[in-house]
C-alpha cells in the first residue's frame, strides 16, 4: 500500500467533466435512461470538490427542463422517456442545486407535486409510477422531492412514517418493504427520509442503538463497507451506511482512516473518477458517493455535505424545515 | 458499475472498441428513435412489441421501453394468444438470468404475472420453483428474496393456506447449504414469530427447543460468521422465547447458551491466542438480559468492553459509548 495516498481532486473534476463528451463510447448511449440521476451524480460530486461552474448552468437547467413528462408529470431521466420518482428527485435536487427552483412553470410545479403525491397507496408506501413498483426507495424519493418543494403535509408524511416504520427488522436495518432483508441502502432510504420530515422521533433510543450497531458491523477489515452480512465491501455504502450514522448521530462507530484508505485506493489516479473497489472501472455513481463519504467524515477540504438529502448543505439550509 | 476490473487499454484495442461501438451505437440510436416515437403515437402492435424487445435485448434498463410494451400488452389484450403470456415469461426469464440484478426486469415479471389471464394459482406455483432455481444460482440475490416473498404472498392469497411452514423449512435447506446466508436468517426470523402468531406449531416449548439445538449447533460451526450471531441476538430477546418458556426454563436456556459462548470464546483463544469478538459482544447482550431478570452474578461487560475496543478496533467508538453507559 503507497504510504500517502492523496485524493485527486483536480482529476476527478476532469473526469466528471469528460462524461458528457464520450459520445464515441456505446456505454454513453446505454446509460440515457439514468442521464438526470448522472447530472445530479456529478454536479453534486463538483460542488463538493468546489467546483460547481465546470458544469455550464444554463445548459444543464435547459437539459433538466427538456427532461420533464408533461403527459404524467414528473421529471423522466432523459426527454421523451417517462416520468419516474427516481429521476423526479434528480431533476428537483440538480433545480435546488442551482437555486433556481422556479424554472419550473407553475403549471409544471403542480403537474410535479400531483405525480409525487399520485404515487402514493393507501398504506403510505410510493409506487415509483403507475406500474405499481414498491420500494422505500420511493418514500425517500417522493418525501425529498417534496421537502425541497416546500409541499410536505401531514396527510402525506403521517402515512408514509407509519409505512418506513414498518420496514424496520429485527437486525437493526430497514428493507425495501415490510418483510424485505435489512441491506444498507435501504436504511439510508428510511432514516433519510425520517430525518428529512423530522420524525426520527418515531424510533426508540433502543432501536437507535441497534440501527447504529447493524451499521457499524458493516465495516470490514480492509476498512471499506458493506450492504449487508458477508457481502464484498463497496464505496458507495461509504454514503449508504455513513449517512446513516450521521443521521443518528453515530457518525464515529466505524473507522475514518481506514475507510478514507479504501476509498483512495479505489481512485484511478491516471483518468480520475472512484470505483466501488480497488481497480475496478470508475463510474460517476461511485466518484460522487465516494467524495460523500469523504466530506462527512470531514477529509480533504470537501465542500460539507447533508446526510439526509446527499447535497450540499449551502443547499439544504434553504429548505423550510418541516413541519412547516 | 459494479465488479467490472478497470481495463487498461492500448491503442490498438482503443481502435477496435472505437470501431464496434461506432456500428452499436448506430444500430441502438435507431432503434431507440423508433420506439420512442411509436410511443409518443401509442402506436401498439403485435409488430412493435417484437421491435421492443430487440431493443430491450440490448438494455433491459430501459424503463420507458418496458413501459412501452406494458402499454401495448394492454391494448392489444384481446388478440393476445394464450402463448404469448408464456413467451413473454420466458423473454423475461433469459433476461433475468443475463442480468439477476435488474429492478426493471424483476419489476416486468411481476406485472406480467398479475396480468397473465386469470392470474391463477398454477402460475405462481411454478414461479416458485422457478425462484428456488434462480436462489441455488445466487443465494443472496436481494431482489430474488423480495421476488420469492411477493409469490408466496400471492399463492396465500389464491389458496387462503399460509406457507409459513415451508418457508421456515426453505430457511433451514438454504442454512444448511451454507451457513452465512443472512437472507435465509432473516427469513426465518420472520417466518417463527409468524407461526406462533398463527397457531401454527402443536409443541411450542419443542419448537424452541429444538431451535436453540439448531443455534447452538450453528454457533459451533462458524463462529466468526456474524449472520448467526445477529440471529441468536434476536431470538434470546424474542417474545417468542419467554412467552413461551417460564422464567425458570428462560434463565436456564440463557446461562447455557453463555457457557456454550464462553466454551468458543476459550477454543478461539486457545487456538489463536485471540478472543472471539463476537463471542464478548454477545456475552454483553447475554448479561444485559441476565439483569433484567434479577441475576446476582458479577456484572463483566466493562472487561469484555475493554478487550473488544483492543481485538475490534475499527468499532471501538461504539465500545467506548457502552462503556459509559454502564
Amino acid at each position: 500500500m503507497p504510504s500517502e495516498l492523496k485524493l485527486h481532486k483536480e482529476k476527478h473534476i476532469q473526469y466528471i467533466d469528460s462524461l458528457d463528451k464520450k459520445q464515441s463510447d456505446f456505454e454513453y448511449w446505454l446509460s440515457e435512461h439514468l442521464r438526470l440521476n448522472g447530472v445530479y451524480w456529478g454536479l453534486t460530486a463538483l460542488s463538493l470538490l468546489n467546483a460547481k461552474d465546470t458544469f455550464k448552468r444554463e445548459d444543464v437547467i435547459k437539459f433538466v427542463l427538456s427532461c420533464f413528462d408533461d403527459q404524467y408529470g414528473g421529471f423522466a431521466p432523459f426527454p421523451k422517456h417517462d416520468g419516474h420518482l427516481l429521476s423526479t428527485l434528480s431533476g428537483l435536487q440538480i433545480l435546488a442545486t442551482y437555486n433556481s427552483l422556479d424554472a419550473l412553470t407553475v403549471i409544471r410545479r403542480e403537474k410535479c407535486i400531483k405525480f409525487i403525491k399520485g404515487n402514493q397507496l393507501p398504506d403510505g408506501s410510493f409506487q415509483g409510477d403507475r406500474f405499481g413498483e414498491v420500494d422505500t426507495r420511493f418514500s425517500y424519493n417522493a418525501l425529498s422531492s417534496l421537502s425541497i418543494l416546500g409541499e410536505l403535509s401531514s396527510d402525506v408524511v403521517d402515512p408514509a412514517v407509519d409505512f418506513i416504520l414498518k420496514c424496520y427488522n429485527f437486525d437493526g436495518g430497514f428493507g425495501s418493504c415490510p418483510g424485505a432483508e435489512s441491506h444498507s441502502a435501504q436504511v439510508f432510504t428510511c432514516l433519510g427520509a425520517l430525518a428529512i420530515v423530522n420524525k426520527l422521533d418515531r424510533l426508540s433510543d433502543h432501536q437507535i442503538e441497534e440501527i447504529g450497531w447493524w451499521l457499524c458491523e458493516r465495516q470490514l477489515p480492509e476498512g471499506g463497507l458493506n450492504g449487508r452480512p458477508s457481502k464484498l465491501p463497496d464505496v458507495c455504502y461509504s454514503w449508504w451506511v455513513l449517512s446513516s450514522l450521521a443521521v443518528i448521530k453515530k457518525l464515529d462507530w466505524i473507522n475514518y482512516e481506514k475507510l478514507r484508505n479504501f476509498i483512495l485506493q479505489s481512485q484511478d489516479e491516471v483518468k480520475g473518477g472512484i470505483s466501488d473497489r480497488p481497480d475496478n472501472e470508475v463510474d460517476v455513481f461511485h466518484t460522487v458517493f465516494g467524495l460523500a463519504g469523504l466530506s462527512l467524515m470531514g477529509f480533504d477540504d470537501l465542500v460539507p455535505i447533508d446526510p439526509a438529502y446527499c447535497m450540499p448543505c449551502s443547499v439544504t439550509k434553504e429548505f423550510k424545515v418541516y413541519p412547516y | 458499475m459494479h465488479g467490472v476490473k478497470r481495463r487498461q487499454w492500448n491503442q490498438e484495442l482503443l481502435e477496435q472498441k472505437k470501431l464496434n461501438d461506432a456500428k452499436n451505437i448506430n444500430n441502438y440510436r435507431r432503434l431507440t428513435s423508433t420506439i420512442l416515437g411509436l410511443k409518443e403515437k401509442k402506436e401498439y402492435s403485435l409488430d412493435n412489441l417484437q421491435k421492443s424487445k430487440e431493443l430491450l435485448k440490448i438494455n433491459p434498463e430501459f424503463n420507458a421501453v418496458w413501459n412501452f410494451r406494458r402499454d401495448s400488452i394492454i391494448a392489444l389484450k384481446e388478440q393476445l394468444e394464450a402463448k404469448f403470456w408464456e413467451e413473454e415469461l420466458d423473454f423475461v426469464m433469459a433476461e433475468l438470468k443475463i442480468y439477476p440484478k435488474v429492478y426493471w426486469i424483476w419489476g416486468h415479471r411481476v406485472w406480467v404475472l398479475n396480468n397473465y389471464p386469470g392470474s391463477p394459482v398454477s402460475i405462481w406455483k411454478r414461479e416458485l420453483l422457478i425462484v428456488s432455481k434462480l436462489l441455488e444460482l445466487d443465494a443472496r440475490n436481494y431482489h430474488g428474496w423480495h421476488y420469492r416473498r411477493i409469490v408466496i404472498s400471492s399463492i396465500e392469497n389464491r389458496t387462503g393456506e399460509s406457507m409459513d411452514k415451508e418457508e421456515f423449512e426453505y430457511s433451514s435447506n438454504k442454512i444448511n447449504n451454507n451457513i452465512s446466508n443472512f437472507s435465509a436468517w432473516h427469513q426465518r426470523a420472520n417466518m417463527i414469530p409468524a407461526m406462533f402468531a398463527n397457531n401454527e406449531i402443536e409443541d411450542k416449548k419443542k419448537f424452541i427447543d429444538d431451535e436453540l439445538k439448531y443455534i447452538t449447533n450453528a454457533m459451533y460451526t462458524d463462529a466468526e460468521d456474524q449472520s448467526v450471531w445477529i440471529y441468536i441476538k434476536w431470538f434470546l430477546n424474542s417474545d417468542i422465547v419467554s412467552n413461551t418458556y417460564t422464567t425458570e426454563e428462560y434463565v436456564k436456556m440463557i446461562d447455557d447458551v453463555k457457557q456454550n459462548i464462553l466454551i468458543i470464546n476459550q477454543d478461539d483463544l486457545d487456538f489463536s491466542g485471540k478472543e472471539n469478538a463476537w463471542c464478548l459482544k454477545m456475552l454483553i447482550v447475554i448479561e444485559e438480559i441476565s439483569k433484567r431478570f434479577g441475576s446476582q452474578e458479577e456484572c463483566r461487560t466493562q472487561e469484555y468492553v475493554k478487550k473488544l475496543i483492543e481485538i475490534d478496533p475499527l468499532r471501538k467508538n461504539r465500545y467506548l459509548h457502552l462503556r459509559n453507559k454502564t
